[in-house]
């Protein structure tokens, strides 16, 4: 837990922006002053490392500038979260772009061979990170089932025998998973735990997709997790939660459930309610509390932040177990919107702290 | 020794968008490209894939490329109805924007026609239509209209019907309404009974139709009771999620759709295992037709793969037809 009530942290990926959006947005969040000095003619042309740089410390000094308590890169050096981590693998091929909607679109890899790692990631950027934020780091990774289940496969799916209806399908699935976990994540984790890492966030956004699933998900990350000393959270988006519990209430080191809820809180409709299971399974974790839809450029207010917050603090019945967060990670808003947002964001959070805090006293 | 009962194949949901297709879709998005060179994008996919499909198959979609989701187009055309949040599609990575409905839902005479994909206006005897099902449409939209969930039903289905009643009058013959939610969650009690009388309105609004209610996401078994008594000319279900043992012979002025094709796993499928569970299927529930084509929506797939599992489903039909069903 926080020792303030309602702090705030990043999610997940922020869009990615040019040179000249870069040189836009020194003039309102200093981010050049926390590099090593770059002479203006890289600064002009930069070689991909230098603009990856530029785009890291950009993020860090936005989100810093935006108010929140805990940040990371907006993971400026990442392809996307699906492909940058199964580019660290050995094992896959990929085919082509599937679209998530409209043209929106990834590309999806298909697994050919037993999963292994080339070698530990994500810790460059996380020693960036460490080196040039002022405010807490909390590093996002991809999780196991998530992994398996945005690929196709080949290669655990050929070893089950004749035709491949569902139960075939589902003793595949569990082969890559545990892979995953124990071959890829484990000792990816356990390297960025060595080097300082304390807070992960392990993003399983599809544990939604198949809710039948959910023990899978979870056995996937209690095997990743195994015997790794961290503040672990997972990050879920776009489910039906209700579904997932009791399930997910297995994963062992998981202490914080980052959860998206703003994208379904409509006028007649109560995004946070299902909050009150948590309550009711007795669940002491924190809740990373998505109060941002960063599907829409409408503007949340600070009062409405702030009534959301009140809200999911009378289901879970403590504020103090409440951090808030986008739903998602912001990067299919501009850069713009997206800043509006977490301001209203921050403001929201400390219009309810004061709130609170002004009904302790 | 070859087969005497018409066995049909082809696509059941949208396509994926070839690669060309996505790259020019993304720079429209960002900027980078002008409406103009995107539509280019789109009519030579289109034509690409007619090509393939009037090779393989009797019946052709185009691959409906252009539409972003299965509701958009009544959801952007039809009174009543606005675009809402993005929604999980069942149980895939994929999402499309919940239709919300405000007020008693009416139709756009010639809106959905409009929006078809634009080669099969010349092809409208072969083309197969693909239409949400009433029960699943009810089902992914949020009611806000003050009507019942039923009332919404009901109506869905009349004005289902007077949508195939339209196109029919343009030529359209084949109809279907993908409904994978009769499966997933599947009704009971008046809810059943609502579902039969939406589909009575299509039936009655176009009896000449092949109509065919398309099912994926879920074992059929528990919803065969219902999916029977359809009046519907084709029931579909899903073989890669549909264990055989679960069918039991049905009415026999049903055909029988089969999924066969798996668009979760680039692993193609097997000639012999396919023909395989065709065979096993048709054992178990005989039937004077016979329909295959992929079960869940193919462009959960690339493109590139999608297009293998095409010339796959061709080779099943062949082979089928060749050496017979027994």
């Amino acid at each position: 837990m926080s020792a303030r009530l309602f702090p705030s942290q990043e999610i997940g990926s922020l869009q990615k922006p040019s040179l000249e959006a870069l040189r836009e947005w020194e003039d309102r969040v200093h981010f050049l002053s926390r590099l090593s000095p770059i002479p203006e003619e890289v600064l002009r042309h930069p070689d991909l490392g230098t603009l990856q740089n530029l785009r890291a410390a950009f993020s860090i000094a936005y989100l810093e500038s935006a108010g929140l308590d805990r940040v990371y890169d907006g993971e400026a050096r990442r392809v996307e979260m699906y492909e940058y981590a199964v580019r660290q693998m050995t094992g896959f091929q990929f085919q082509g772009h599937v679209r998530s909607w409209d043209s929106k679109y990834y590309r999806k890899g298909t697994v050919v061979n037993r999963v292994d790692l080339i070698a530990p990631y994500h810790l460059e950027e996380f020693d960036f990170v460490r080196a040039h934020a002022r405010a807490a780091v909390k590093l996002p990774i991809t999780g196991p089932y998530t992994l398996a289940d945005w690929s196709y496969d080949e290669y655990y799916l050929a070893r089950q025998p004749g035709w491949k209806g569902r139960p075939q399908r589902r003793a595949a699935q569990r082969e890559f998973v545990v892979d995953l976990a124990r071959r890829v994540l484990r000792p990816t984790l356990q390297k960025l735990i060595e080097h300082g890492c304390r807070v992960i966030q392990i993003d399983e956004p599809a544990a939604g997709t198949h809710p039948d699933e959910a023990p899978l998900v979870v056995e996937g990350f209690n095997e990743a997790t195994q015997g790794l000393d961290a503040e672990f959270s997972m990050h879920i988006c776009y489910s039906r939660y209700q579904d997932l519990l009791p399930a997910l209430l297995e994963a062992k080191a998981c202490r914080q459930w980052a959860w998206e809820f703003a994208n379904r809180d409509a006028e007649g409709h109560d995004g946070y309610e299902v909050l009150k299971l948590l309550r009711e399974y007795s669940d002491t974790r924190s809740i990373g509390l998505g109060v941002l839809d960063v599907h829409r450029d409408t503007l949340e207010t600070p009062e409405q932040v702030a009534e959301r917050i009140r809200r999911a603090a009378k289901y879970l019945g403590d504020p103090s177990k409440i951090w808030v967060n986008p739903d998602c990670g912001l990067r299919t808003r501009s850069l713009n919107v997206a800043y509006a947002k977490l301001e209203a964001m921050v403001a929201g959070a400390a219009l309810a702290r004061s709130e609170f805090e002004g009904l302790e006293t | 020794m070859g087969s005497n009962r018409p066995i049909y194949a082809g696509l059941t949901s949208p396509f994926p968008r070839p690669e060309r297709l996505v790259a020019a879709t993304r720079d429209l998005d960002r900027g980078r490209t002008t409406p103009e060179l995107a539509e280019k994008a789109f009519v030579e996919a289109e034509s690409e894939l007619l090509a393939l499909e009037e090779r393989l198959f009797s019946n052709v979609t185009a691959g409906y490329l252009r539409w972003n989701d299965l509701f958009r187009p009544i959801a952007e055309s039809w009174v009543g109805f606005t675009v809402g949040p993005l929604t999980r599609w069942l149980e895939t990575n994929t999402f499309f924007r919940q239709p919300i409905l405000s007020a008693p839902p009416r139709r756009t005479a010639g809106a959905i026609a409009s929006r078809l994909p634009p080669p099969l206006a010349t092809r409208t005897s072969t083309a197969r239509v693909l239409l949400p099902g009433p029960y699943t449409f009810t089902q992914v939209l949020e009611n806000r209209s003050g009507a019942s969930e039923f009332e919404v039903l009901l109506s869905l289905g009349r004005l289902l019907g007077d949508e195939i009643r339209d196109l029919g009058g343009l030529g359209y013959r084949v109809f279907q309404f993908s409904d994978p939610i009769l499966v997933t969650d599947p009704p009971e009690g008046p809810a059943e009974t609502a579902v039969l009388q939406a589909y009575q309105s299509i039936a009655d609004a176009q009896p000449a139709a092949t109509t065919v209610v398309w099912t994926f996401g879920a074992g059929a078994g528990p919803a065969l009771p219902l999916l029977d008594r359809l009046p519907v000319s084709v029931v579909g279900i899903d073989l890669t999620d549909t264990e055989p043992e679960a069918l039991r012979p049905g009415p026999e002025r049903l055909g029988l759709g089969l999924g066969i094709i798996d668009p979760r796993t680039t692993l193609p499928e097997t000639l012999g295992d396919t023909v395989g569970v065709v065979r096993e299927a048709l054992r178990r529930r005989p039937s004077a037709s016979v329909w295959l084509g992929p079960g869940a929506p193919l462009d959960l797939l690339p493109a590139r793969p999608a297009e293998q599992k095409l010339l796959r489903l061709s080779d099943v039909r062949h082979t089928l037809l060749r050496e017979g069903v027994a």
